[in-house]
Order: C-alpha cells, then structure tokens, then sequence
C-alpha cells in the first residue's frame, strides 16, 4: 500500500514545489490568512499573529503602491503610519478647527466680551423704580396664588420658593432697565406665637426703593417685600 | 471712568459677612428672653449693627438686611427668596439664631454697585 502512493506523493511533491517557486509569498499569504480565519476562534493563541494578518490583508489590498515584497518588515510599519497620520489630519479640518503645521489642533483663545462705557449717571426721569405699582403687583400676586391655602409644613416650602420667583418674574417684566431687584417671601404658620419682621437697607435713596406686601388667613401668613436697586 | 477696584474688592463674601451677623446678634438680643414690647427695639438694633458693621468694610456695595424674630411656639415658619442680579459679583448670606424662648433669621443680600 505504501508504495502505491509513493509516486503520486512524490507527484504532488514536485508540483507544490513548482508552486511555490512561481508564487511563494502569495501562496504563502493566502495559507496564513486561511489559516488565522479559522484560528479565529481561539482568542489568545492567534493574539499574535493577527496584527500580521491585518498588516498583510493591508499589502495583498495596496500591492501595487509597494513593488518591495521581499522585505516584509519595513513596508508594513510605513504603510500603517502614513495610514494613521492621514486619519488624523484629517480630523482636525473636518472639525473646523485651526490646525498646525505638524497637524495637532491648535486651541482657540477665550474671546472676552468688552463692555463699552456708557456715560450714564443715573436713571432717566420716567423710569424710576416705581414702589406703588410694584406693591400692586405684589399684593395681587399673593392674593391670587395664596387664597384659600393651608399651612402645611411639608410643602409651604416650596410654596415660598414658587412665590418668589413668580413675583422676582412678574415685577422684573415691568420694572425699568438696569435695575436689580431682591425679594423675600416669610411663610408662617398662625399660631399662638408673636413674630417680628424688620427690614433695612442701605440704598441710594434717590434711586432706589422697595415695596411690601402682606396675606393673612385662618391658618398661615404671608410677607413678601421686594427691593429695586439701581445698577450704576 | 475705569474700575478702580477689579477682582476680590467688588465680591460679595460670605464668610465676613456670616461672621458680622453672628456678632449683631448676640449683642443685640445674646441672653434676653422674649418680650412682646421690646421686640421692636431689638430688631431695629440688630438691622442698624448690621448695615453699620457692613458699611465699616468699605466695599463699593448696596446692603439689604432682613430680621425675623419669632417666639418658640411650636408653630413653623418659612422663608425663599428670589433674586435678579449678577451672579459673578452678587451674593447673599442667611443665619438662624436661637436661644430658649426665640428664634432670629437674618438674611443680608449684597448688591454690587
């Protein structure tokens, strides 16, 4: 038996040695690709071999850019690092960005916003901060909003933050420019206790004011006051 | 016609501030208990030691100071504030104070001129 396959062994011999003086490398690459497809599957024993098969899919794919296969260390190595620096440069113009000479991105300055002078003194004389019509508003809002509302220790906190703001919003649409306002809102539970609120400030009276607001039921109270400054 | 004080003078800090208070305070009200008719007087003395104190550090600011003193009575009490300023130099600082009888909340807002 075994010397009826002899010639054909020595048959096949002659022709695979025929082969691989006609194409050898190629031959070779498409063994080593076939075979790390199906080594694969085995994660850690192909680890690493298979950068070198991406490196030669790369060389079969961009044959003709390289006539040197002899040498298969160096083309490899180039090819990836034009392949990289082209990716990165790349980048960098796509997003719009000042870049270098080397490619790197260059950072854009902070641009600081410069405020002109405006020779104002003080507030033109029909748009001073009006007290009256901000108290209206005031007694209004928390009129509105407070009727028929019990103390409740849970929720009258944020009652009080919601008062607040509705009423900083709604003085702040009809208040004069370059005023700043601060306002204060004291929710309080109607018990047998005696409270005192006082206030001051230490204002240019010539141009700025405040203005107070008070709700009273069964079962809470409410003072609001709200203080215009004038911004020089 | 420039800022002549740029940087740390025109912010409001809060921890002077805080501490200013404190000392109103206990001056004005330290170990008294409540008493309906001389509320009024200590919380007219605890805003004027205050706005003085304030005044005394010389920035350029306008100061608005609230005091609330409340008998301990079991009943709560709440209090928000909204603002419309400038936040990079603006700023505000509260203080809950009590003793046995009383509890005083004073709140300072700091507005840069």
């Amino acid at each position: 038996m075994n010397s009826q396959t002899l010639p054909l062994s020595q048959e096949t011999l002659a022709q695979f040695n025929h082969d691989q003086v006609v194409d050898g490398p190629q031959r070779l690459r498409r063994a080593s690709v076939s075979t790390r497809r199906s080594s694969r599957d085995h994660s850690k024993d192909a680890f690493p071999s298979r950068p070198a098969a991406l490196l030669l899919r790369r060389l079969s794919d961009a044959s003709h850019l390289s006539p040197a296969v002899s040498y298969p260390a160096s083309p490899f190595q180039r090819r990836d690092s034009v392949f990289f620096a082209k990716r990165l440069s790349v980048g960098a113009w796509a997003h719009g960005g000042r870049v270098s000479f080397s490619g790197l991105l260059l950072p854009q300055p902070v641009q600081e916003v410069r405020m002109e002078n405006t020779y104002r003194m003080g507030p033109d004389p029909g748009s001073m901060f009006s007290a009256k019509q901000t108290q209206q508003i005031l007694q209004a809002t928390l009129d509105s909003y407070l009727d028929g509302a019990r103390y409740s220790q849970n929720t009258c906190g944020q009652v009080s933050q919601i008062l607040a703001d509705l009423a900083r919003s709604k003085i702040k649409d009809t208040c004069p420019p370059r005023y700043k306002l601060v306002c204060q809102v004291v929710i309080g539970q109607s018990g047998d206790q005696s409270l005192t609120l006082a206030s001051r400030g230490l204002l240019d009276s010539a141009t700025d004011d405040f203005a107070v607001a008070t709700f009273q039921n069964g079962s809470l109270f409410t003072v609001a006051i709200v203080y215009g400054t004038y911004y020089e | 016609m420039d800022e002549f004080q740029t940087g740390e003078e025109t912010t409001f800090i809060v921890d002077d501030v805080s501490t200013i208070i404190k000392e109103s305070v206990e001056a004005a009200i330290g170990g008294n208990t409540y008493q309906h008719s001389r509320v009024n007087q200590w919380t007219t003395n605890v805003v004027e030691q205050c706005l003085s104190q304030l005044s005394k550090l010389g920035k350029p600011f306008k100061y608005i100071v609230t005091c609330i003193i409340m008998q301990k009575n079991g009943a709560g009490l709440q209090t928000a504030s909204s603002c419309f300023w400038d936040n990079s130099t603006d700023g505000s600082c509260t203080v809950r104070w009590e003793n046995k009888s009383m509890y005083c909340i004073v709140s300072v807002f700091g507005l840069a001129i």
